[in-house]
């Protein structure tokens, strides 16, 4: 039986395209299942699953959760605005007092890059990072890229462009390694001020047009503008961003092709897209979130299946 | 304290023996014979080392030891006896300490612990009251207690008239004035290098423009003012050229690299060791082999070990939270070592003792004994086990070195491990 090489998912760049293929087979097996009258498998009966978000969240830790109670794996919800540094407790030690009540597996979502790989390193359970800072959000970019293989058949050869945020975003950067790995060509589109400068490096085109970018792509995943991460001001107003970088329904109709819309969500209408926008056919935006409990519930039956072993 | 030191190679330019092997014979801490063979006087010492080689003594002009305030990482005993033990018979200590060494009294008492040990200590005073980087430190009156130079650790001075009228004031009693090369505002959240990696690990970057622009203003105001600047533990290729710029207008400059910047890049950083985040960050290949081709050309005067130790605490957390800094004196010699020959790394390890104002001694007859021992043809993996310091937070744990300290002799006093 194919295994993950892995025994963490800690972000898409520790994983190989057949690890890819793998999650997305699994995936279509769990989408057929969530699509049943009776919802749920008893694969994970014997599992326990900490979900640790240490910073804020509602459509991913409601994703997982809803992903791991369909694996009837027994579920534990621990929330913290704030980092477990600032209460005086070490990560290491808040970790280790949940395992020590048996826990198999840790799902984190935490606001400092690279929290998963040091937890991974520490404690003895199997780690999947729901976010880390702007590092990786790796089941995002999973099942960005299943939405993309289920619209458009295959990733590979897709021209996908990145628009937004792309400095302060663990979505662009999880997705560049999952569209690459695939065989895809990725874009990404914003200000300067927000394209990390040696970007280009990682073999990504930059473009600072949103209209040469969405005339190039086969699809657009537009990302939501982090004001939270931000220690400046990277562009004057809201106002002037969506002038230049906001999609609306004009500026799609004008496109030589019908490209696919893309947004991890959660929205800023009338900001990066418009509603006419969001809610056209185009958009897969709500297929994106159906597809993450899939997603995510193959990650967790995988990572699963080798602790078992 | 009479000694027979046999066969060893001294590796001294200054000295008529350079390259040569000889026994050194001193009595009561001064060199009276240097031969090929020499018999034991009397009941001397004997010293017989393999493959032993003696230089001048080292000196590092960038170390903290905790003490006063930060006793759980280190102290200034154990700190000397780590410098001794690594090969240095004078160190400069930085004032990271709580409280801060500002005054007079905090001088002496740094001294005072410092007595009796056979690496010497230096001082190094904070610049303004507290490190708040507000208001001028009575620099005079530690200079008098024995202060050597004048540095806020690690914390830049962003108001630009505050360094102007430092480099004035200073100036009066011949004082050296140290800057932080790193503009704050620049900086921002930034927590290591900014280029490809920190982008592939989403960490904020700390561009080299943070440093290169500092320097600029620095070199500047040096240049208005008249005094003595040094710029410690520069780290990008562009610094090292506007120094180079700077020292060909004469303008009275000196900078030092830590040796971490020459030997690792930031793709040490891929897997978040905290172990390996350090101020100023690794940089690149090409700054690292800009740093080297600085410190050949004599640029840059000095290498530094940067030693700060820290406890667990500070290193085992998230990497936005770790602390900067890594012990590095045990080290410093056999990473040095894998970059340089020999006689070139104990150029680097002793040119900068003219600056702090260190007596430089060649092992030559008449003079005072201040040498450091080691064998450099020695290759081993550094460990926990090669660690003396009081913390273990070590950039260099893992890494194979070359070449093996046996210790110094140096006040009169035989330190070998």
């Amino acid at each position: 039986m194919s295994e993950l090489s892995v025994n963490h998912l800690l972000g898409i760049k520790y994983l190989n395209e057949k690890d890819i293929q793998l999650i997305f087979e699994t995936a279509d097996h769990f989408k057929e299942v969530i699509n049943r009258p009776i919802k749920k498998v008893p694969s994970l009966r014997d599992i326990t699953i900490a979900n640790l978000f240490f910073e804020n969240s509602t459509r991913t830790k409601l994703s997982f959760e809803l992903a791991e109670k369909r694996l009837s794996a027994d579920v534990l919800n621990f929330s913290s605005a704030q980092s477990s540094v600032k209460k005086g407790e070490t990560l290491i030690d808040t970790v280790n007092n949940i395992l020590s009540m048996k826990v198999d597996m840790v799902v984190m979502r935490h606001p400092n890059p690279g929290a998963g790989v040091f937890l991974s390193k520490h404690v003895n359970a199997s780690i999947v990072n729901a976010g880390d800072g702007a590092h990786e959000h790796p089941t995002q970019a999973l099942l960005d890229s299943y939405s993309i293989r289920e619209r458009l058949g295959d990733v590979a050869g897709k021209k996908v462009v990145i628009v937004g945020d792309i400095l302060h975003s663990r979505v662009a950067l999880s997705n560049i390694f999952a569209l690459q790995l695939q065989g895809a060509e990725v874009m990404v589109c914003g200000p300067k001020t927000l394209i990390p400068r040696y970007i280009h490096e990682l073999g990504v085109k930059v473009e600072t047009d949103l209209r040469k970018a969405l005339n190039w792509c086969d699809v657009a995943n537009m990302l939501r503008v982090q004001n939270e991460r931000m220690d400046i001001s990277y562009f004057p107003s809201t106002r002037e961003y969506t002038q230049q970088f906001g999609v609306n329904k004009e500026l799609l109709n004008s496109l030589d092709k019908e490209i696919i819309i893309m947004h991890p969500g959660p929205i800023n209408r009338g900001v990066e897209i418009t509603s006419d926008v969001a809610d056209s056919k185009q958009a897969i935006i709500l297929d994106q979130v159906q597809n993450g409990v899939a997603v995510r519930m193959a990650v967790i039956y995988l990572l699963a299946s080798k602790i078992k072993q | 304290m009479n000694i027979l030191i046999k066969s060893a190679t001294i590796i001294d330019p200054q000295s008529e023996f350079h390259n040569t092997t000889q026994d050194i014979l001193v009595e009561n801490g001064v060199i009276t014979k240097i031969e090929s063979n020499l018999t034991n006087p009397g009941n001397y010492q004997e010293i017989t080392l393999d493959n032993l080689h003696v230089s001048q003594g080292w000196f590092d002009s960038s170390v903290c030891f905790g003490e006063p305030g930060f006793e759980e990482r280190d102290t200034i005993e154990n700190g000397l006896k780590t410098a001794a033990a690594s090969g240095f018979t004078a160190v400069a200590m930085n004032a990271n300490t709580n409280p801060v060494i500002d005054c007079n009294a905090d001088v002496t008492f740094a001294k005072a612990k410092a007595a009796n040990q056979a690496t010497s200590l230096l001082p190094v005073g904070a610049l303004t009251v507290e490190s708040k980087g507000v208001d001028l430190a009575e620099l005079f009156d530690m200079n008098t207690a024995g202060a050597v130079a004048f540095y806020d650790y690690k914390k830049s001075i962003s108001n630009p008239n505050l360094m102007k009228i430092a480099l004035q004031y200073a100036s009066n009693f011949n004082g050296l004035v140290f800057s932080f090369p790193q503009e704050n505002k620049v900086v921002g959240h930034g927590v290591m290098n900014e280029h490809i990696i920190s982008t592939k690990l989403g960490l904020k970057g700390i561009p080299a423009l943070a440093e290169e622009l500092q320097i600029v203003r620095d070199l500047f105001l040096l240049e208005y003012t008249g005094g003595k600047l040094h710029i410690p533990t520069i780290s990008t290729q562009k610094s090292v050229e506007l120094i180079r710029e700077a020292k060909a207008k004469g303008l009275d400059v000196t900078c030092s690299v830590a040796i971490h910047n020459l030997y690792f890049t930031d793709e040490a950083l891929t897997d978040f060791n905290t172990h390996f985040k350090v101020l100023p960050p690794l940089r690149t290949q090409t700054d690292c082999d800009a740093l080297k081709a600085g410190l050949v050309d004599g640029t840059i005067d000095m290498v530094t070990s940067d030693h700060n130790p820290l406890d667990v605490e500070h290193k085992k957390v998230e990497f936005d939270h770790a602390a900067y800094g890594t012990i590095g004196l045990e080290s410093a010699f056999g990473a040095l070592q894998t970059l340089f020959n020999t006689e070139q790394t104990v150029k680097l390890l002793t040119q900068g003792k003219g600056r702090f104002g260190i007596s430089e001694h060649s092992i030559s007859v008449g003079n005072p004994l201040d040498a450091t021992l080691f064998n450099p043809n020695t290759e081993y993996v550094f460990s926990k086990a090669d660690m003396v310091s009081k913390s273990n937070n070590a950039i260099f744990e893992n890494e194979t070195l070359k070449g093996q300290v046996y210790g110094i002799i140096a006040n009169n006093i035989i330190a070998l491990k």
